[in-house]
């Protein structure tokens, strides 16, 4: 019930915040089961005040000891009860929110997995990172830090509101409206005051994140070029600006903070002018005098917690917005809508299942033409490229750096749209296949590839379930880490650490090498296989992968030219577009741009 | 963790300001909540007092009091809350200002520590964090300051000035709320010893599990490449779960010591209630007092309560503090003084020099001589040490084995040498060209057009500039953004084309260039040499390496062996190309 009261305040917000709590899957009967012990801990602490103000008032008057014992009893139990009902809450909406997170986490991930590759792809990783971590805790948040106060607080607010109004209204009255600006206002005013602060410094705060970033990471040249003083001078500038933006902001909060006890102050002296003058005449009785006058000092703490619950609401609503356009993104293209993509792969890090139905299907093969790739929303990157992958044929596509090479292989193996032009695996369609019949035939692998955080064998395992040691120990030896291999502590069982940073550069690429090449697909796109090596190295690998093999179609995607004459065909992008094609002999002698790339390069010795 | 590290004063001034007012306020708060108990108790003891007994239907008293006759001090009860409101929005008014100006005062001192710490220690141990601590990282320290402090103060002043005038009412209730209070912080810290090892046990394994779930949403995009996407939610619910059930058991233990002083906390003040209201009943005191001891009661236990609840928001503020003061407190070596040579005459050298690393040595044995009007190339595969030796030359590191001199007439260690004096006469081209925001012409140092254009020439910087919307004067932003890495590369060279700096070490500088990129940075060479300037290049490619004059191997070696016998070890030196060509 509180989980609508709160979000109701503004529909745009409310939609988005709405569909993200409704993501983690939290019942409004826990949120319910929250508040209610909540109410209890905090109902405890305003009975307390209020029956000990009886208590107090009513032994004034010297009846017989036994009129006092019931409420003795009850101000010593409301005095444990607090305690109690307070560590249950916190325990159950704890568990509540933590539920949520898990679930929400639980949809991001699947959205995401199913959604359209393309977003995926295109978030930087930190991002996607940030989204399913700390934004789908601030939403999970929500629950402890807002909804559950807030729901206290109404409850509580309400409650102690009409019991006093049933003892002496106008007190009641009073108190009423003294919560409710409590509640009410002070916290819209904290929010604003954080919500300002947070706008006005958002620019400050970027200028002094970036300069304190290139501070760090270039301390050295900065240091030896002499410009680390005008760049602390310019540092302490940006600081300056934000301590200003929070300093014009801080005001309504620090109102906020005395509106609570201005609220609290109202509803005594309101108590007390009107209960005084009804004693005087008889209408209330002295012992409800002091309840009703003292009940007000225990009640605001229901309000005080209001404050940071908007604060949250906030936070929680900025996460959920980012969440939801992450996946609305994800889920804009979809054409053939793999409900389901669950073929082999349970657990590609700890499960070493077989796959299906590897290599049954025909061998197929990539046919593009006048073929358009580019990020969605952005020019292309190539176009008009004509080409075709079987088994037994190895292509390599060249070209400068930030030629759209990448790209071209993204759309290759069906993770970006197609952007115009036609791309058909065998005799259909690629973009209206299902996704795990693409990937079956045809994979990629980008330099910039994932290492796991568990052993080098699951690592290899994630090309596909059922790698064996034996088929592992070749594959890391076919690209060269035989001797890598040996020297690890436990071999294969070797933990790799976090985004493996306990692994080289050469090393890092090639055991994704050694993941690609265990894949089943007949077809493999690779990415920049030289990067990180040494040239000689790199020619190697490069040279290996472009030996045709009967059982395999290979494409290759570099900068370097030199081992590209071991390629079946060759295409030169420049200027974005196919400039040259044909095998590498040709190209040195008809394309300029080409021949003129691998010359500088055959300054190299051709060694191994 | 102590509440109130002293360093903070010494680290952030702004924050001694700030705690002075903070003790000010709170001693202020403190007469205002104990005025406001007393005025309260006065005015309803004296009113139900008068009003006698309220047994049914005989609520008129035969002597009640009008309002008339208290209405002093009910104004000065509704004056004395207005001004706690007041003290309170004064409070928090400028505990924004302090938490700010303390977290700006922090973050240059770290990020000036941190650059004069060098790039090394930047790259190893507590380095890479030092980013994320002195931008977000430092922020905590708000609510720390904002909540936090002044709680801590009001528990210093608030209760225990409200505790003495309970004791000058009534001193077995002064006694009843004397005991509670210290068995609160005792309970805390047994609770806190007893679950100290559970609680670390506890965070770790949480820790792992979030890092496991957050490696599979970052492979996310690779288990796509491979469809094999779907599999790994499962996961992410398995490893939700039990990253909730190892946070609940956490909790259910943390969240212990906050019901302990809770019930210590209100079942005091029930106490209390209890027993002054059966001494009132009994006619051993009188309700005036009763009721002032009944409000104030509870006023001793709010600051600490509220200790208590706010250490949550604090720890984070309090770590990152303690993580910025140990960074702060690396020491960073001795600067030189002697005032370095000209470099046009001298020569920088390097005699068998080593720095430790994880691994072993890298370098290991390095000896070069960087002279005037010769290029010198260092080569080796990477992991080796030649952007250590880099940092060595340029004086950012000293090694731990062998010597770094300069050599006129006379020999200078490195170490001994004033480095700003030093820098002066170099110009470092890092793998990564630095470039400083502001106009381009501004950032190659206001050259003559003449100069300039030869130079840019030279460096193909002329072509892009010519793409550029205003020309020379085009402004460039943080790290040349809005340049390719090659493009960026090329202001580099132009600019230390232009310097003439003696002294000129050329990182990589082919990498993140095409063939013809490659050209113009060994004509860049080639007419450095001319002007005669020392030039180290760290090269990979055999292009740049046949420019040298001399090429010096670097070679790494592991932690046991030394210098000796690092040739010796099969295990010490990889096969590798670029051995082969030295």
């Amino acid at each position: 019930m509180s989980a609508q009261t709160s979000t109701r305040t503004n529909p745009a917000a409310r939609s988005t915040l709405v569909r993200a709590v409704r993501l983690t899957g939290v019942k409004p009967t826990q949120v319910a089961a929250s508040v209610s012990l909540g109410t209890l801990a905090l109902g405890c602490a305003v009975a307390l005040g209020g029956v000990s103000a009886w208590l107090i008032a009513r032994a004034s008057q010297q009846p017989v000891a036994a009129a006092l014992t019931v409420a003795a009893t009850g101000v010593r139990a409301f005095g444990l009860g607090r305690g109690v009902f307070r560590y249950l809450e916190r325990l159950v909406s704890h568990n509540t929110a933590l539920g949520g997170m898990t679930t929400l986490r639980t949809q991001v991930y699947a959205r995401l997995a199913e959604g359209a590759p393309e977003a995926v792809l295109r978030v930087r990783r930190g991002d996607l990172l940030a989204r399913v971590g700390a934004d789908v805790d601030e939403v999970g948040y929500l629950v402890v830090r807002a909804l559950v106060p807030l729901g206290v607080a109404i409850t509580l607010g309400v409650g102690t509101s009409v019991v006093v109004a049933i003892l002496w209204l106008p007190a009641g009255v009073a108190l009423a409206v003294c919560l409710l600006v409590a509640g009410w206002v002070a916290p819209m005013l904290t929010a604003m005051s954080v919500r300002r602060a947070e706008q006005r410094a958002s620019a400050a705060r970027a200028r002094m994140n970036a300069i304190a970033l290139g501070m760090l990471d270039d301390a050295g040249p900065m240091t030896v070029a002499g410009r680390t003083g005008t760049e602390t001078t310019r540092l302490k500038d940006a600081d300056d600006d934000i301590a200003r933006a929070v300093d014009a902001s801080a005001l309504s909060a620090a109102l906020a903070s005395g509106l609570g006890l201005l609220a609290q102050a109202a509803a005594v002296v309101v108590a007390l002018v009107t209960g005084v003058p009804a004693v005087q005449q008889g209408i209330l009785a002295p012992t409800t005098l002091a309840v009703v006058v003292l009940t007000p000092l225990a009640a605001f703490e229901a309000t005080q917690a209001l404050p940071n619950a908007a604060i949250q609401l906030q936070r929680s609503r900025a996460a959920a917005a980012r969440i939801l356009t992450l996946l609305d993104s994800a889920a804009v293209v979809s054409p053939t809508a793999p409900r389901g993509t669950t073929q082999g792969a349970t657990d590609a890090t700890t499960d070493a299942g077989p796959d299906e139905d590897d290599q049954t299907h025909p061998a197929p093969s990539l046919r593009a033409t006048g073929l358009v790739c580019g990020w969605t929303g952005r020019d292309p990157a190539v176009t008009g490229v004509d080409l075709e992958l079987a088994v037994g044929r190895t292509l390599a596509v060249a070209g400068p750096s930030g030629a759209g090479k990448t790209t071209l292989l993204l759309t290759l193996a069906g993770l970006l749209p197609v952007r115009d032009g036609d791309l058909r695996l065998g005799d259909d369609d690629l973009a209206a296949l299902d996704r795990a019949d693409v990937v079956r035939a045809v994979v990629a692998t980008t330099e910039d590839a994932h290492v796991f955080g568990t052993t080098v064998l699951e690592n290899l395992r994630v090309a596909r379930g059922d790698v064996t040691a034996d088929e592992a120990r070749s594959a890391l030896a076919d690209v060269g880490l035989a001797p890598w291999l040996a020297s690890l502590p436990d071999g294969l069982d070797t933990l790799l650490g976090p985004d493996a940073r306990t692994v080289s550069g050469g090393e890092r690429r090639r055991l994704l090498l050694a993941r690609a090449l265990l894949v089943h697909a007949p077809l493999l796109l690779v990415d920049e296989p030289g990067e990180h090596l040494d040239p000689a190295s790199a020619d190697h690998v490069i040279t290996d992968l472009l030996t045709a093999r009967a059982d395999r179609g290979v494409l290759v995607v570099t900068h370097r030219i030199t081992p590209l004459a071991a390629a079946d065909e060759v295409l030169w992008i420049e200027h974005g577009t196919v400039a040259a094609r044909g095998h590498h002999d040709d190209l040195l002698a008809t394309a300029p741009g080409y021949a003129a790339a691998a010359r500088r390069e055959l300054v190299e010795p051709e060694e191994d | 963790m102590k509440p109130l590290d002293p360093r903070l004063l010494t680290y952030a001034r702004a924050a001694r300001g700030y705690l002075a007012l903070t003790v000010a306020t709170g001693l202020v708060t403190a007469g205002l909540v104990i005025a406001q108990a007393v005025l309260l108790g006065h005015v309803l003891g004296q009113v139900i007092f008068a009003a006698g007994t309220d047994e049914p239907g005989i609520f008129r008293a035969p002597d009640p009091v009008p309002l008339s006759a208290v209405v002093t001090m009910v104004v000065w009860l509704a004056v004395v809350m207005v001004v706690r409101a007041a003290v309170i929005t004064v409070q928090e008014r400028f505990a924004h200002r302090a938490a700010t100006a303390a977290v700006n005062e922090l973050r240059e001192r770290l990020v000036t520590h941190g650059t004069a710490l060098g790039p090394r220690w930047l790259a190893s141990g507590e380095g890479p964090g030092l980013v994320t601590l002195a931008t977000r990282g430092l922020d905590s320290l708000e609510p720390y300051f904002v909540r936090y402090l002044p709680q801590l103060v009001l528990a210093a002043t608030l209760t225990p000035l409200t505790w003495i005038v309970v004791l000058s009412v009534d001193w077995f209730s002064a006694l009843l709320v004397a005991v509670a209070v210290p068995l609160i912080p005792v309970f805390m810290i047994l609770i806190g010893k007893m679950t100290e090892g559970r609680a670390a046990k506890g965070l770790a394994v949480m820790k792992r599990l979030g890092a496991q779930m957050l490696d599979l949403v970052a492979g996310l995009p690779t288990l796509r490449m491979f469809g094999r996407q779907a599999g790994p939610a499962g996961r992410v619910r398995q490893l939700g779960d039990a990253h909730r059930s190892a946070t609940m058991s956490t909790l259910r233990v943390a969240f212990l010591s906050g019901m302990v002083l809770e019930l210590l906390a209100t079942f005091g003040v029930a106490l209390v209630a209890v027993f002054i209201g059966f001494k009132l009943q009994a006619g051993n005191t009188d309700l005036v007092t009763a009721l002032t001891v009944l409000i104030l009661a509870p006023e001793v236990f709010v600051p600490l309560r509220q200790v208590g609840t706010q250490f949550h928001a604090s720890t984070d503020g309090v770590a990152a503090a303690e993580a910025a003061f140990a960074v702060l407190e690396t020491p960073v070596g001795e600067p030189g003084t002697t005032p370095c040579p000209d470099l046009r005459t001298a020569a920088v050298v390097l005699a068998g020099v080593g720095v430790r690393s994880v691994g072993g040595w890298t370098p290991d044995a390095v000896s070069l001589t960087l002279a005037p009007g010769r290029v010198t190339a260092l080569v080796g595969p990477s992991g080796t040490g030649k952007s250590t030796t880099v940092d060595v030359v340029l004086g950012l590191l000293r090694p731990d084995r062998g010597t770094a001199t300069i050599q006129c007439d006379q020999t200078y260690p490195l170490a001994d040498v004033d480095l700003r004096s030093y820098w002066d006469q170099v110009s470092w081209l890092p793998q990564r060209p630095f470039l400083e925001p502001g106009p381009l012409q501004a950032l190659l140092g206001d050259p003559e057009p003449a100069d300039r254009d030869r130079a840019a020439a030279l460096t193909g910087l002329d072509t892009v500039v010519a793409g550029l919307p205003d020309g020379w004067d085009t402004d460039l932003g943080r790290g040349g953004s809005g340049l390719s890495v090659g493009q960026r590369q090329r202001v580099a060279l132009t600019r230390a084309l232009l310097t003439h700096a003696p002294l000129v070490v050329l990182d990589e500088p082919t990498a993140h260039l095409d063939a013809h990129g490659e050209s113009v940075v060994l004509d860049t060479v080639a007419a450095l040499r001319e002007a005669g300037s020392a030039v180290l290049l760290v090269a990979h490619r055999a292009s740049l390496v046949a420019t040298a004059d001399e090429v010096v191997t670097v070679t790494g070696a592991p932690a046991d062996a030394g210098a000796d016998d690092a040739g010796t070890d099969p295990e010490a030196t990889a096969p590798d190309a670029a051995e082969e060509l030295a």
